[in-house]
């Protein structure tokens, strides 16, 4: 067999682009992702915590505790609430359907749940204005009124709460439901006692996600609540008409208020996940 | 699952989904079409209409591939190099997805606008960022900054560093590990993670209705004629640029929904992806 | 510690789990930094400088093949890497798949392949940039016995053929005995002996290196190999009295258990023919005695160690 002994020096790799290579690597790289980030979200977020506080605490109160904000984000609040608990249970059911039953078109199904995630907001706006508003061919009317803004939070926010509980529930192991069966367990009991304790970390997180999405929610809600002062003008749209008559520091008070609660809520989820998960493993 | 419950569950279910997605997604194609194709052409191929489709189309092209490569290089970050403080940067890079677009709008105003912190020198070296497209840009990346990240930063960490540091002992740089051997290893999840992104930019309303000012014909981006056409009396218009971007929709579920394994992955709260100890191969043989 | 590898051999760390193998051919290797000390392959300083500039092979416990390439890819990466001419690399790349006898499947990918032909895709790579060293980090650990035999001995005919300094890291005792011209034991970060695989069996440094390179039972305080005892039924030819407790047959030896009269219990190992002369079964008294050719330190048996290590 024609082999050829090996050299001794072996075949080298060049050596200049070392130094470079390293540089790039370690030095230049790191340094455009964080300036790509502050310029992008760092600095801007700042911005806004600082604009907020620009004039004392006194004007950020003020800014805060005027009549028309407070209303926003009451209704904010009790609406994205509302949403999150709601949709929690609907995304259950679609889950167990989806993870327990069988028929043709779950493929079809999973997209239709992902589809407010893809959908631009304004769109699903509008398609719920069509269906529901004004024109609507069943005669149903919620422009205007809060039951709209709770119609366009639930579509946003549907396809967390579903995706945060299938995979909980499909891997939940059936033989712990068969032996609690086994052992004179009705099927409700089943359901109270094994089944929903191990979703319920799913739920709570999709719950989580769903709310802190609801309470920034512009773009589905602009169309069909008609954004009217005290009746149906949520947190955002009130910051937004801050911005347009150039009141930048109450909106941005107000902004401060909304990523105060939105953090507070992830990391509540983020902790209780944590602790979830730690009793799991035992 | 019992019997019983079966076909109830199903109606609440596929009921629920009915009234709430299918319906009201149908009824806009309905309504787009409803006086005939040639109309809803009309509509859709007006300047004011033509215009938003062509910025909305630059908007992509930019912000998509700005994103893309902080993405992977972000992933590559976390993954490859640990650093007292990854979490730091891994919770840094989520913000956006617990901030509200509207806010996020503002505070670009903040910091790019006329009274903003960098304003004044914005203003004398006559760059315009807000109003105009470098703003609608930049809040178009912002809104969409984490969804390449979040995507390939868990492929790239259940491969592991095994194949590049073969790579490395047969003689290969950085720079071509990175492209003969980390990149065709992230393509897939790569492609969703931009395929996430440019559903994002698509979409996204409320940052650019602040950014932009939505000046017809100027500042508009689809999104924006939308919202305009239906507030303005134009909504056929409106109509026929929501079919436009549903269909587009489609087709991001389409190209997402080909991988199973994806779904495990996608639906956890936002700081989940710390990089784990499996990252690096144990050195203890068993 | 210090080692130093001979030229063209080929060397076994050997050594239980976790004791620090792997990492000091990683750091040989240059995919980790040590603390403190330097590396010198050839003469030449390279302590400092990167893997891939070392001039070295290395093939992984899990083979790490670049699973989007082709069995063809893969070996030709690191040539293709140095810009090597197209017809340099095919022809080089198909001598290697023929000397590891994978051409066959020079077109097929990693996940086609069984362990075993990952593994020999993964010296074929190694092998391809003609490194100064051979690297291998337990690299049959993750095969079934029977394949791991078979690549065993088909690495020693290839070391044969071709003589590449070759450093390979196993905790398996017989695969180090079987393959290596010298032996390193490693245990805890600290180099237990050095020196050719018959002679540290014989001629073990202290009672862990006899422990772990082969079977070992108590003697009188001391450790000895089982093979070394003499079991038999004649009061007159001397030795202590023991009741056989146990008879396993494993395969080509028998392992006989003692309990000896006085002292702790002991176990001999005798062929299946000395063992069918003796005849033996639970519960019988016979007699037990060191062989005058027992080996140990020095040839004189291992005395147990009062500390552990």
């Amino acid at each position: 067999m024609g082999l050829s002994v090996p050299a001794l020096g072996g075949v080298p790799a060049g050596r200049g682009r070392r130094r470079i290579d390293r540089m790039i690597g370690r030095v230049a790289g790191p340094s455009l992702a964080v300036t790509y980030l502050s310029l992008l979200v760092l600095l801007p977020v700042a911005a806004i915590l600082s604009r907020a506080l620009s004039g004392g605490f006194g004007a950020f109160w003020q800014a805060v505790s005027q009549p028309e904000a407070v209303a926003a984000l009451k209704l904010t609040l009790v609406c994205s609430l509302g949403v999150a608990v709601f949709n929690s249970l609907a995304g259950l059911v679609i889950a167990w359907v989806l993870v327990r039953d069988d028929f043709p078109g779950k493929r079809v199904v999973g997209a239709v749940i992902d589809l407010p995630f893809a959908l631009p907001t304004v769109v699903a706006g509008l398609t719920l204005l069509t269906l529901y508003g004004p024109d609507s061919p069943f005669g149903v009317n919620v422009a205007g009124t809060r039951a709209g803004i709770v119609l366009a939070l639930a579509f946003v926010t549907l396809p967390f709460c579903v995706r945060s509980v299938q995979p909980v529930l499909a891997e939940l192991d059936r033989e712990t439901e068969e032996a609690a069966a086994s052992l004179g367990a009705s099927s409700a009991t089943v359901l109270r006692r094994v089944v929903l304790p191990s979703v319920a970390p799913g739920m709570l997180a999709g719950a989580g996600l769903a709310f802190a999405r609801a309470i920034g929610e512009f773009g589905s809600v602009v169309l069909i609540s008609g954004n009217l002062p005290f009746k149906t003008e949520v947190a955002s749209s009130w910051i937004y008409s801050l911005s347009q008559s150039d009141d930048l520091s109450a909106a941005a008070a107000v902004s401060v208020v909304l990523i105060a609660i939105s953090l507070a809520v992830l990391i509540a989820i983020g902790l209780l996940r944590r602790r979830f998960e730690i009793d799991e493993t035992v | 699952m019992t019997a019983r419950w079966r076909w109830p569950l199903r109606v609440v279910a596929f009921g629920y989904l009915a009234l709430l997605v299918v319906i009201p997604v149908g009824s806009v194609f309905y309504r787009a079409f409803e006086h005939g194709f040639a109309t809803a052409w009309d509509a859709v191929t007006t300047p004011d209409a033509l215009h938003a489709l062509f910025l909305t189309l630059i908007v992509v092209l930019i912000a998509v591939p700005l994103d893309t490569v902080f993405g992977v290089g972000v992933a590559l970050i976390l993954a490859r190099h640990r650093f007292p403080g990854s979490w730091l940067l891994d919770a840094l890079v989520d913000i956006p997805l617990a901030i509200s677009p509207v806010v996020i709008g503002l505070s670009l105003i903040l910091v790019y606008g006329k009274s903003g912190w960098f304003g004044n020198w914005l203003a004398a070296h006559g760059i315009q960022v807000i109003f105009s497209l470098p703003g609608i840009v930049m809040a178009s990346a912002a809104v969409a900054l984490p969804y390449v990240v979040r995507e390939v930063l868990p492929v790239l960490l259940e491969i592991g560093t095994e194949q590049e540091q073969a790579a490395a002992t047969l003689g290969a740089g950085p720079f071509t590990t990175f492209r003969r051997i980390t990149l065709p290893s992230i393509r897939r999840s790569l492609a969703y993670g931009v395929t996430l992104t440019t559903a994002r930019v698509l979409g996204e309303f409320g940052a650019v209705v602040i950014v932009s000012g939505a000046i017809a014909g100027r500042t508009q981006t689809l999104t924006l004629f939308i919202q305009d056409g239906i507030e303005n009396l134009n909504p056929t218009g409106a109509y026929a640029g929501a079919v436009i971007l549903a269909l587009l929709a489609l087709l991001v579920l389409i190209v997402l929904g080909g991988d199973p394994e994806r779904r495990k992955r996608r639906w956890r709260s936002p700081s989940d992806q710390f990089p784990s100890d499996s990252e690096t191969p144990s050195l203890s043989t068993t | 510690m210090t080692l130093e590898v001979p030229e063209g051999s080929l060397t076994a760390l050997l050594g239980p789990s976790g004791g620090g193998k792997s990492t000091l051919l990683r750091v040989i290797a240059g995919l980790e930094v040590p603390d403190a000390g330097t590396i010198e392959i050839d003469g030449e300083d390279v302590t400092g400088v990167p893997v891939r500039d070392r001039g070295i092979g290395f093939c992984f416990q899990h083979y790490a093949p670049f699973r989007h390439l082709t069995v063809r890819r893969n070996v030709a990466f690191g040539l293709e890497v140095r810009r090597r001419p197209k017809d340099e690399i095919r022809s080089r790349v198909d001598e290697l798949l023929d000397l590891v006898r994978i051409a066959h499947l020079a077109d097929r990918y990693p996940a086609q392949l069984s362990g075993g032909q990952r593994q020999r895709m993964a010296l074929a790579r190694a092998l391809a940039i003609e490194p100064r060293v051979l690297l291998l980090d337990e690299p049959f650990g993750a095969l079934d016995a029977q394949v791991r035999q078979q690549l065993r001995a088909w690495l020693r005919q290839l070391h044969e053929k071709i003589s590449v300094t070759t450093v390979l890291v196993t905790h398996d005792q017989e695969e180090a005995m079987e393959v290596a011209d010298r032996l390193v034991i490693i245990n805890e970060g600290h180099l237990e002996q050095i020196g050719a695989p018959a002679a540290m069996y014989d001629s073990p440094a202290n009672e862990f290196v006899l422990k772990f390179l082969g079977p070992a039972t108590l003697w009188r305080g001391r450790w000895i190999r089982p093979h070394d005892l003499v079991v038999h039924r004649d009061p007159d030819l001397g030795g202590e009295r023991a009741t056989v407790e146990r008879v396993t047959h494993l395969g080509f030896e028998i392992r006989i258990d003692l309990s000896l009269a006085a002292g702790s219990p002991v176990w001999a190992q005798l062929s299946r023919g000395s063992a069918a002369e003796l005849d033996v079964a639970p519960g019988d008294q016979v007699w037990v005695a060191l062989s005058e050719s027992a080996a140990g330190v020095d040839g004189s048996p291992v005395p147990a160690s009062t500390h552990r290590h």
